[in-house]
């Protein structure tokens, strides 16, 4: 072995990494948890967590700097420490078991939440009572979408996601035949109708820029983002298309217009929308009865319960279930949970969650107590065997 | 073995999900029953069927929001220079430690809209926290005190009981004002609360509408 080498293996597997990398965490942690009440949950997340360093801008400008390690480094760099140390010091003996079972239950967790972390999927589901919904919605994701409307059995959708427009520039897409020219995007704003005063009370600064649509009687006012957690942002753009006989038209895009914009091109009929990002199911939930119950006297809720009709395509499953809190429904790998509702009780709000991971936090906690009882048992029958020599020689 | 296979595992892993937002989709998706804007007319006018521009879509509580509701600020109040403030948190409007006696005793202020079930069910539940039976409705009148304090109507109880097997009382205010409902109530060892009655009443005289 090259002296690189052991210095490498020595760096790895050393216990003093691992404690570096646990003290680094807690200030990572210490540091997040204070900053939430600027940045809120989601930008927590995004900023210390979900991310190999956290990044500060060089006060006074826009150039980003890596100041301290992120969560998928601390967490990447611990992962690592704990394999190599494992695989360095192990030896195949029985007394070790428990610790190697409970050890190997820490690796299955640390990489079950790297996985939840990139792999998870939440949205929502609004569903009126006898409505039926086969799609969910991000909350906070948006997309364009671009809807060929012209078959009357079904629409066929090109979805492109909010970041594509923050890029500008302009988008070609196979399935379309024009091109989209990105005028002008912001990620968040508001809107109101020219003929009525601009939310604040300040009017829009310029005229309109959009042409075609619902735009040209719309103001736009941009807004910081916000990172509350119950606040939404609503981007806005201004999009133009142009075919191979020039513009079209441009168009204001935003999910505050509450509906899409409509237009014919080639033959075909086409809708525009952003709006928060889809995902659509083979199955179909029809929300039969919503029930809201509160303590008596008060408006504090006791329990909400959505009666749910589930049906899917291939007819294989086509059943009732009732969903109420800490009783999700569990179909085709996603988790169905009762989040909200509206008021009058007559709209119920199903949070949809796909995480492929997330049955690995249940193993590795079984394997982490079962090799736990392993260890302790292991100590606990050499204890009562001592003891019971001891007795034995001393009565002897 | 080698960790290769791991680490390469990994990096496509995070690869993966770095581009999964940029990625343009195209799928099939079944019609959506709502209408859709038509193209732009001279009168600048929304159509009749169009919801309005400018709120978020799908309805207003499209967020969980179980946050009990509180009452406003509407009402102030001076309290006796031996009652120690204490931070109110988030459903008080107000809150005092009384000590006395190496015992101390709670006010808390509190208000929420409505009538909170009436008089006669708030001062039972007040009696439930110290082991006292409810009281029927025809028994009100003789367990509260009625004041008038400036524009207010104020009814005042005094209940002794016990909780957690030591003798306690609570002396309690119901004030309604502007379609909300506030309660003053001091909870704390019998002999204290006893002792600060007088102040108690005279706090509650100090109570104005903001």
């Amino acid at each position: 072995m090259t002296p690189l080498v052991r210095q490498f293996r020595d760096f790895f597997v050393s216990l003093k990494l691992t404690v570096v990398l646990l003290a680094l965490s807690i200030v990572l942690i210490f540091w997040a948890t204070l900053a939430q009440v600027q940045l809120g949950i989601w930008g927590v997340q995004e900023k210390f967590f979900h991310t190999f360093f956290v990044l500060e801008n060089i006060p006074g400008t826009a150039i980003p700097v890596p100041v301290f390690p992120g969560g998928y480094f601390l967490g990447g760099l611990l992962i690592l420490n704990l394999v190599a140390a494992h695989l360095y010091r192990f030896k195949l003996e029985w007394k070790k078991a428990g610790i190697q079972l409970t050890h190997l239950g820490l690796i299955l967790l640390l990489l079950g939440e790297l996985i939840t972390s990139l792999q998870q999927v939440e949205s929502n589901m609004r569903l009126p009572e006898g409505g039926t919904m086969r799609y969910s919605e991000s909350y906070r994701i948006n997309e364009l979408a671009i809807l060929d409307t012209t078959n009357p059995e079904f629409n066929e959708v090109v979805a492109i996601p909010e970041a594509v427009l923050a890029d500008g520039g302009s988008i070609q897409h196979p399935k379309l035949p024009f091109q989209i020219r990105i005028r002008d995007y912001y990620p968040n704003a508001a809107l109101a109708m020219r003929n009525q005063p601009a939310p604040g009370g300040q009017q829009a600064a310029t005229g309109p820029l959009a042409t075609a649509g619902i735009g040209p009687r719309v103001a736009v006012t941009p807004l910081r983002l916000t990172y509350k957690q119950d606040e939404r942002n609503a981007p806005a753009a201004h999009l133009e298309f142009v075919g191979p006989e020039g513009s079209l038209g441009t168009w204001l895009v935003s999910p505050l217009l509450g509906m899409p914009q409509k237009f014919d091109y080639a033959g075909r009929t086409w809708e525009i929308a952003l709006r928060f990002k889809r995902y659509y199911y083979p199955f179909a939930l029809t929300l039969l009865d919503f029930t809201h119950e509160k303590y008596a006297g008060t408006d504090i809720p006791k329990n909400f319960a959505s009666r749910i009709h589930l049906k899917t395509d291939d007819a294989r499953e086509d059943r009732e279930v009732l969903i109420y809190m800490n009783n999700p429904l569990r179909h085709a790998g996603l988790t169905f949970y009762q989040a909200s509702f509206e008021k009058g009780d007559k709209v119920s709000i199903l949070q949809v969650v796909r995480n492929p991971g997330w049955v690995l936090p249940y193993i590795s906690c079984i394997m982490m107590a079962l090799g736990l009882l392993v260890q302790f048992g292991i100590h606990l029958l050499g204890f009562v065997r001592q003891r019971s020599a001891a007795a034995v020689e001393s009565s002897g | 073995m080698s960790t290769r296979p791991l680490a390469c595992a990994m990096l496509l892993l995070l690869l993966s999900s770095g581009c999964r937002d940029r990625e343009i989709t195209t799928y099939r998706a079944p019609k959506d029953p709502v209408a859709v804007l038509p193209g732009a007319d001279a009168s600048g006018q929304l159509p009749a069927d169009h919801p309005p521009v400018g709120s978020p879509a799908g309805g207003e509580a499209a967020m969980a929001n179980t946050a009990v509701p509180t009452g406003s600020d509407s009402l102030t109040w001076a309290a006796p220079a031996h009652w120690a403030a204490k931070p109110a948190g988030p459903m008080r409007k107000g809150s005092f430690a009384v000590k006395g006696d190496g015992a101390e005793a709670d006010l808390s202020i509190t208000a929420f809209p409505g009538d909170t079930g009436g008089l006669l069910a708030n001062i039972n539940r007040w009696r439930g926290q110290i082991a006292l039976p409810p009281l029927a409705a025809d028994q009100l009148d003789a367990h509260r005190e009625h004041l008038d304090i400036g524009a207010l109507h104020v009814d005042v109880v005094d209940f002794a009981g016990t909780a957690n097997g030591t003798p306690t009382r609570i002396l309690g205010a119901v004030v309604p004002h502007g379609g909300e409902t506030w309660f003053f109530k001091l909870l704390g060892p019998d002999a204290l609360v006893a002792r600060e009655k007088p102040a108690f009443l005279e706090f509650l005289r100090t109570v104005r509408p903001r």
